[in-house]
């Protein structure tokens, strides 16, 4: 589930950041500060996607499943089935956007 | 692994015991208990207000006593039976449902308490059915309204 999502999200960024020069091997000594620095860069970008996914998400499932009248602190046994069926649909709406984003933007590159 | 009965429970232990807790079986099981104990409070009560069958005055004081023990405790017994039974069907289908519509309102009671009429009265065939299927589930959600009405 997670592995879908992340890879969904990496490979989304890995498609705007293969449009930046590849670090080469053996190059002069400039050249090795790149690798790091691109992977500096794009760790920050995962770990904004999955906080941006994780707020969004927690926002999303408070407003459908959560009931506004909170007379007790325990989650009723409604509640806790809306959660868990809210964050299941979220990650495979993700996923499935996912795969057809990823076709579309294969068949726009075929032509 | 530490002793479990000289620490604090973990998170993972806790999720675990209350995902059990919370399960619609255990909540069966509990609901069934309860209802057998009032149900044998009751049964006994209402031993002690009708009216029981003469009893035959030919035998000694003490086994006219028994006699009378005998009977309370049947009818104790039976009505807990009766209650234990209608409560597990009540709060099962309750949970179940309210699993199954992931909201909760107040349909929930009245679906479970029209299950439970219905099921009590099978004996009594159709109309028998829906007759208590509407009397059990006014019961039901008038119960419901009168607990959640000041949440």
């Amino acid at each position: 589930m997670f592995g879908g999502a992340f890879g969904g999200g990496g490979g989304g960024s890995n498609n705007v950041a293969a449009q930046r020069p590849a670090p080469m091997a053996g190059g002069p000594m400039g050249q090795g500060q790149m690798d790091p620095n691109a992977q500096i860069a794009a760790a920050e970008q995962e770990m904004e996607m999955v906080t941006e996914m994780f707020a969004r998400l927690g926002k999303l499932c408070n407003k459908k499943c959560i009931i506004q009248r909170y007379s007790d602190e325990e989650l009723t046994k409604a509640e806790s089935v809306c959660l868990d069926r809210c964050v299941a649909k979220y990650f495979q709406v993700n996923r499935v956007v996912n795969d057809k984003l990823a076709k579309l933007s294969a068949a726009n590159q075929q032509q | 692994m530490s002793n479990p009965f000289t620490r604090p429970p973990t998170q993972n232990e806790r999720d675990a015991a209350s995902k059990v807790m919370d399960s619609c079986a255990v909540k069966t099981a509990f609901s069934g208990a309860a209802g057998y104990g009032i149900g044998a409070v009751f049964g006994l009560v209402l031993s002690g207000i009708e009216f029981s069958s003469p009893v035959d005055t030919s035998t000694s004081t003490k086994q006219q006593i028994k006699t009378v023990f005998k009977d309370m405790g049947n009818k104790s017994l039976s009505s807990a039976k009766n209650f234990a039974i209608m409560a597990a069907i009540y709060s099962g289908s309750e949970c179940m449902i309210e699993s199954y519509r992931a909201r909760n309102d107040i349909y929930n009671s009245v679906a479970a308490g029209c299950i439970t009429g219905g099921t009590l009265a099978v004996r009594t065939g159709p109309r028998g059915m829906a007759a208590g299927c509407a009397g059990f589930a006014a019961f039901s959600a008038a119960i419901d309204w009168y607990m959640h009405k000041d949440d």
